[in-house]
């Protein structure tokens, strides 16, 4: 099935409601691609191995998870993935700049009931870059739809 | 009342920490450190430390020492279901933190135990 | 230096380089991680705590803390203290809690303990410590929480335990100790915690547990206990025991006669070939029972008297029949796992009416009655695959409103009732050779993933439309994932440059609302070889 691309649009809460979105991209994770929108929360990546009773988030938030290959493995990527969203992230943003094969673990999944895209690069860096100013944000997730060059003329 | 977190400080510079990275903080901790997950507004980042912060245990073992949360009525605990203090409102007894005291005992709210 | 004042003006006596702050008429004193190499001097009198640790103190220069009479927490963990002397600590009449883990203390006072009457908590794990002295604690009566663990203890301190009325938890994990013997713990009737976990215990004495009236956790985990711990009788009002990993191999009759209180018993990990019929009986308290692999158990346990069981996990075992009663004497049990037996005829579940999931592949079953899932509401998961099933009676799954997953693989069946089946997701069917049926999907308006046993049977779920007689087979081969995948590739050429199209909402339904239709999940997906015609 085709890995379709995502839209990050991030507002600063402190610059809303008239703040202009910086707009990101990223890539959806196997058939997970959809709509969701929530406050930017960072998880470290050891918060994810087991189901120790986090926090509960008050407001809808969305995990973004940078991933690192010096961090002990403890769950494959995809039971990450599921015990971020049942944390209660209304979507994960994984960070896979410095984690080669994430997203080659995350390819071939169907089966994610929210939103899980993985950003890598410039987007992740601008997305980690606010996180680490602990620059409260709101992020919309989006599925990106672009007009192809040739638009369709029945020839 | 007390110091919010012992034995540490924050970023790459710790005592404690074994590997790092700037967004993450700590990734791994020196032998017989507790690796503690610490949220800052929206940011969690690891620490190592030689003891658990308030509201927190910790848990030894050959692998890794992790610091794990106490139930929601205690201050501090020694582990899961033993707590050494409770919050305002509760009071302790055996290690239980309790809204009431057993038969023959009275809530102390300065120690917050039953005596 | 000067103390930070809340209210009012800055106060002296705040040691350089260390940050203080003052709560009243008291100071709390934060020295940690200045890489000092001694206890500061100029301490105020009215310091209440004091966090020393993190630096490079290898000695506490006699007298320190002599004028701190109202210090009621000392730190000075994470240092490279070899040994503290009596003297070292006197004139804490009030101290409440001392952190010395992680330091290299390899021996403790005997003949001059320390004199802390108010102590409550001590901390000493993450040290170098093969001995506890006999008099050590006998400074320390009101001693409530006691950490060794992490050190190199073979031995339990029995003596050095005796002097200790008010320990309520102690921790002795991570040690070197391999027995533990009679009377070892004889006058601590306070404790309730006991944490033995990760030593190499291999015997106990029969009466080690003695006089621990009051204890409720005992964790004797990753040991190399080869016997099961009888000492454990003696507990009565035990409720969390652990001894998984471990190297056991038989639970006797009876194990738990003593133990009427517990709700948790951990014991995974283990060799367990044995476990006596008797065993589990009469523990109303235990929610859950997991045995894996004792393949001794022929019978299934007779579990009278443990009417709180809401998990009950019995695999790789040797059971062929089940009691007719087991509902009567489980009502709660939400999860039963049974797989990996013998298991022949089955019961009727009728009273079991809180199961959610049952677990029963890899048996010898061969029919379904139609009482045997009767009234099972709130079952959520039927696992029947790899059995004899030939024969499923019409009313079966009726009563199963809230069944989602049913996994029938590897049976014999030739028919499938579809009564009571509507709310199914997931239903497996695969290796059913004699089952050629092809299930109308309006039988399932929820299914999302279905495996059958024949590629054809997926052509009622559109998986095949544009397959065409085989002679038009290679110009237009293409299946709905497919067209979805031509109709997506034309909307979003991944590597073209991306014109962000802002009227988004409509698509973005309409890619949800197809996604729903067409993702029922069909296999064996015809093919080439597996056309949409039964060959037959």
């Amino acid at each position: 099935r085709p890995a379709l691309r995502a839209v990050i649009k991030v507002t600063l809460l402190k610059n809303e409601p008239m703040g202009k979105p910086i707009t990101l991209e990223g890539l959806f994770v196997g058939g997970s691609a959809g709509y969701a929108e929530g406050k930017l929360m960072q998880y470290h990546p050891l918060s994810l191995c087991n189901t120790s009773e986090d926090e509960r988030q008050e407001s809808d938030f969305i995990t973004i998870v940078k991933l690192e290959h010096r961090v002990r493995p403890c769950l494959p990527l995809l039971d990450k993935a599921r015990m971020a969203l049942d944390k209660g992230a209304q979507a994960v943003i994984f960070d896979v700049s410095d984690d080669a094969n994430a997203a080659a673990e995350l390819r071939e999944i169907d089966s994610l009931p929210r939103p899980v895209v993985l950003v890598e690069a410039e987007d992740a860096e601008e997305l980690m870059g606010l996180v680490n100013k602990n620059e409260e944000a709101k992020v919309r997730i989006e599925i990106m739809v672009e007009q192809s060059k040739w638009p369709h003329y029945d020839v | 009342q007390h110091k919010q977190i012992s034995g540490v400080s924050s970023g790459c510079q710790q005592g404690g920490c074994l590997t790092c990275s700037d967004y993450n903080g700590c990734l791994s901790c020196k032998p017989r450190f507790f690796m503690h997950l610490e949220r800052i507004g929206m940011k969690q980042i690891g620490v190592c430390m030689t003891s658990c912060p308030p509201g927190f245990y910790g848990t030894r073992s050959p692998e890794r020492n992790t610091c794990t949360k106490c139930r929601l009525e205690c201050d501090s605990c020694f582990n899961k279901n033993f707590c050494t203090r409770c919050r305002a409102g509760f009071y302790l007894h055996l290690g239980k933190c309790q809204e009431n005291c057993p038969e023959g005992l009275v809530r102390s709210d300065t120690q917050r135990e039953c005596v | 230096g000067w103390i930070q004042d809340k209210q009012g003006p800055m106060m002296p006596l705040c040691p350089t380089p260390c940050q203080c702050e003052k709560d009243g008429i008291f100071v709390m004193v934060d020295c940690s991680e200045l890489g000092l190499s001694s206890v500061p001097a100029n301490l105020s009198p009215l310091t209440t705590y004091l966090d020393l640790s993190m630096n490079n103190i290898s000695e506490i220069q006699p007298r320190a803390f002599h004028r701190l009479h109202l210090l009621s927490e000392l730190r000075i963990s994470g240092n490279q203290l070899r040994y503290i002397s009596g003297h070292a600590l006197q004139g804490l009449h009030n101290l409440k809690v001392l952190m010395l883990q992680n330091n290299q203390l390899e021996r403790l006072p005997d003949d001059a303990p320390w004199d802390l009457p108010n102590l409550l908590s001590l901390r000493l794990d993450a040290n170098l410590l093969s001995e506890v002295p006999a008099g050590t604690f006998r400074g320390v009566r009101s001693l409530r929480h006691l950490w060794l663990d992490d050190n190199s203890l073979t031995t339990i301190p029995v003596t050095a335990l005796d002097s200790l009325p008010s320990l309520q938890a102690m921790t002795l994990a991570l040690n070197q100790i391999t027995h533990i013997p009679d009377y070892a713990f004889t006058n601590l009737t306070a404790l309730v915690v006991l944490h033995l976990h990760n030593n190499q215990i291999q015997s106990m004495g029969e009466r080690c547990f003695e006089g621990l009236h009051s204890l409720e956790t005992l964790d004797l985990n990753y040991n190399d206990l080869k016997e099961f711990p009888v000492a454990i009788r003696t507990l009565s009002k035990l409720q969390e025991l652990g001894f998984h990993n471990n190297n056991i191999k038989a639970i006797p009759e009876r194990a738990f006669v003593g133990n009427p209180q517990l709700q948790t018993i951990h014991f995974y990990e283990n060799p367990i070939q044995f476990v006596g019929k008797s065993a589990f009986q009469f523990l109303p308290k235990l929610h859950t029972l997991s045995l894996n692999g004792a393949t001794q158990i022929q019978e299934f346990p007779d579990l009278k008297g443990t009417t709180s069981l809401e998990i009950l996990t019995l695999t790789r075992a040797g059971l062929s029949t089940l009691p007719l009663d087991l509902c009567e004497q489980l009502p709660r049990l939400r999860v039963l796992e049974l797989s990996h037996n013998q298991i022949e005829d089955l019961p009727s579940f009728y009273h079991c009416s809180a199961l959610q999931e049952i677990g029963l592949q890899h048996n010898q079953i061969r029919r379904i009655e139609s009482q045997t899932f009767q009234q099972l509401t709130s079952l959520r998961a039927l696992d029947l695959s790899w059995n004899m099933i030939e024969w499923i009676h019409a009313d079966a799954f009726t009563s199963l409103h809230s069944l989602i997953k049913l996994d029938l693989t590897e049976n014999h069946l030739s028919s499938v009732p579809v009564a009571g089946l509507g709310s199914l997701t997931h239903l497996k069917l695969r290796g059913n050779t004699n089952l050629y049926e092809a299930f109308s999907p309006d039988n399932f308006p929820r299914m999302r993933v279905i495996e059958m046993p024949y590629a054809y049977q997926c052509c009622v779920y559109g998986s095949c439309e544009s397959y065409k007689p085989s002679n038009q087979w290679d110009t237009e081969q293409s299946n709905t994932d497919e067209d979805l995948h031509k109709r997506t590739v034309a909307m979003y050429p991944i590597h073209a440059e991306s014109h962000y199209d802002p009227d988004l909402e409509e698509f973005q339904m309409e890619i949800e609302e197809s996604k729903l239709q067409t993702s029922v999940q069909c296999t064996p997906t015809p093919g080439p070889f597996r056309p949409c015609d039964s060959l037959l």
